[in-house]
């Protein structure tokens, strides 16, 4: 750890770029299309889950094991330093604090995050007994917009994903900057100040993309959104195996809660389970 | 800035100097306010050499002088760095008459927080120039042979070594810096000197080396000489406590009186260590 700590330090440094930062990027931009409608958003998420099987690879991989190497060091980073914006208070030195700040928020809220929405874990018994009865694995890759639009129904989640997003993007647009000195990217001070305002135009642009998705998500109609969702469902349905269509089944909203009076079909999973007629029209 | 001539029109009779002392190396601090007799064009060593002859704390107590430490008198030394009113600067070119017109209630000395306190104002800092060794801040020319003249250095590369050279080793870019922290170590009993200096030199080597030394690597590897060692000198920032350590907050650059453009080095070293690193794993 102590002898390689320069490559260390570095792979923190470029994992916070590439995949976390990168993937953060695409997520936030994916995440509002659903803006445009939730047919879109629906269609990319199902051009992710295309990967079928190898998904979770992809997802472990690329994303949870690279975000949880730049938390685990982060925080092992703030411990090594000793914040003193009381006695100098120059923006770089407040934006230093900001960043170990901002990544603690982030680091909680992806952890929060990652489990409401998607349970940590894929196996069919623990999302049953552990994730769902605690309010986790809430979205629902087949049902995206719906679902997505009733995990943040309410107004203090949406607050808590505000705050945790906009730490995100802060943390990823001042760590742009601050890498770009770290690798020798940009050098002299008007070099510097040029990547800064560069940072800054990133910031803001990922701020209102993010905070964007998350308006966007909380517009949607849940019930008109669920019946388009599942006809793309269900036209998806001729290419894929009984397998396949089995093992999707936890990504699907099958619980309705809306209309808890009709029987869930959860027992059958691969028979025609969601027609538009069960949903209550309005 | 010039120096003022002209006191405050309504300047003090006397002012209050509020001094965090400490009796020796580990012991606890303590804060002792001293009344200095205003006088014109006063700095901070002098109100220290009115303290010393008095002697004597406003509550009337006779107390040991306070000890600080001061060398050149013109801010080219940097003995005589500590904190007046939480700010780290030199002594020397504190002047009362401007301080009080900030801080209007009196003047507040404390000794570096980064270094370990040697008594009252004056603090050791030996893991400056441990760390000045580790990067190599020099120019081997010493040898059997007369190795001739060296390379010749560009104005405009002279330019930029200049500000680089005109570092006193004061320490206010480590003092400032959130990730220079303090160490201290305390001799164990039956502990020989060389044993407790190898120990120490250890620790500071594993610790930090502060925007100081990073610059000197610069300036050194910028040299038409110097560059010869430039690896060496890589190879040491990315050792442990190396340049990876530094977390941008740029106080460094802020708080250097020489005004050195610290910040530019490490991003200087930034790229010559990613380089470096780059081909040692690909070149060799």
């Amino acid at each position: 750890m102590t002898r390689n700590e320069f490559i260390i330090r570095r792979l923190h440094s470029l994992s916070g770029l590439v995949p976390v930062g990168a993937y953060m990027t695409v997520h936030l931009l994916t995440n509002a299309s659903v803006l445009d409608s939730p047919a879109t958003f629906q269609r990319n998420v199902n051009q992710i889950h295309s990967l079928g099987s190898v998904l979770w690879v992809v997802e472990w991989l690329f994303i949870f094991l690279p975000l949880l190497f730049h938390a685990v060091l982060g925080v092992v980073i703030i411990r090594g330093g000793l914040p003193n914006v009381s006695s100098y208070p120059l923006s770089g030195n407040v934006r230093y604090s900001l960043q170990r700040a901002s990544g603690m928020v982030a680091f909680f809220f992806i952890m929060w995050h990652v489990f409401h929405m998607h349970g940590w874990f894929h196996f069919d018994g623990y999302l049953k007994s552990v994730a769902e009865p605690l309010g986790g694995a809430q979205f629902k890759p087949y049902n995206a917009a719906s679902s997505a639009a009733q995990a943040l129904r309410s107004g203090a989640v949406q607050v808590l994903y505000a705050i945790g997003v906009l730490s995100c993007v802060f943390h990823l647009a001042n760590g742009i900057w601050t890498m770009g000195i770290t690798w020798g990217v940009w050098v002299s001070p008007a070099a510097q100040r040029r990547a800064n305002y560069a940072s800054i135009v990133f910031g803001v642009a990922m701020s209102i993309v993010g905070l964007g998705a998350l308006n966007g998500m909380s517009r949607v109609d849940v019930e008109k959104a669920r019946q388009i969702e599942d006809q793309i469902y269900d036209s998806l349905k001729g290419s894929k195996t009984p397998e396949e269509l089995e093992r999707d089944q936890h990504k699907r909203d099958l619980h309705r809660t809306a209309d808890a009076e009709h029987p869930t079909a959860e027992e059958s999973p691969t028979a025609d389970l969601v027609l538009p007629d069960t949903v209550p029209r309005r | 800035m010039t120096a003022s001539h002209q006191s405050p029109a309504d300047a003090p009779r006397t002012f209050d100097v509020r001094v965090l002392r400490q009796d020796g190396p580990g012991g606890a601090s303590y804060w002792e306010r001293h009344r200095v007799p205003y006088e014109h064009d006063m700095n901070v060593i002098s109100v220290l050499q009115r303290i010393a002859a008095q002697s004597r704390s406003v509550e009337g107590d006779e107390v040991a002088p306070v000890a600080w430490e001061c060398c050149c008198l013109e801010e080219v030394c940097g003995s005589c760095t500590m904190l007046v009113n939480g700010k780290v600067r030199q002594a020397c070119t504190a002047l009362v008459d401007r301080l009080l017109v900030d801080e209007p209630e009196g003047i507040e000395l404390r000794p570096m927080g980064k270094f370990p306190v040697v008594r009252d104002l004056v603090v050791e800092r030996q893991r400056m120039f441990r760390a000045l060794e580790k990067v190599r801040a020099w120019i081997d020319v010493d040898g059997y042979y007369d190795a001739g003249p060296g390379p010749r250095q560009s104005p405009e590369d002279q330019e930029v070594a200049y500000p680089l050279s005109q570092c006193m080793s004061c320490g206010c870019c480590l003092e400032a810096c959130p990730q220079y922290t303090k160490v201290e170590l305390t001799r164990d009993p039956g502990e020989s000197d060389a044993d407790f200096q190898a120990r120490q030199d250890q620790t500071y080597d594993s610790a930090f080396v502060g925007a100081h030394a990073i610059s000197q690597a610069v300036l050194f590897n910028s040299h038409p000489t110097g560059t010869y060692n430039a690896g060496k000198r890589l190879d040491a920032l990315t050792q442990e406590g190396g340049i990876q350590i530094c977390g941008n907050a740029q106080n460094c650059v802020a708080v250097c009186p020489k005004e050195i453009p610290l910040t530019t080095s490490i991003a200087k070293a930034g790229r010559q260590t990613t380089w470096h690193q780059l081909k040692k794993w690909f070149d060799q």
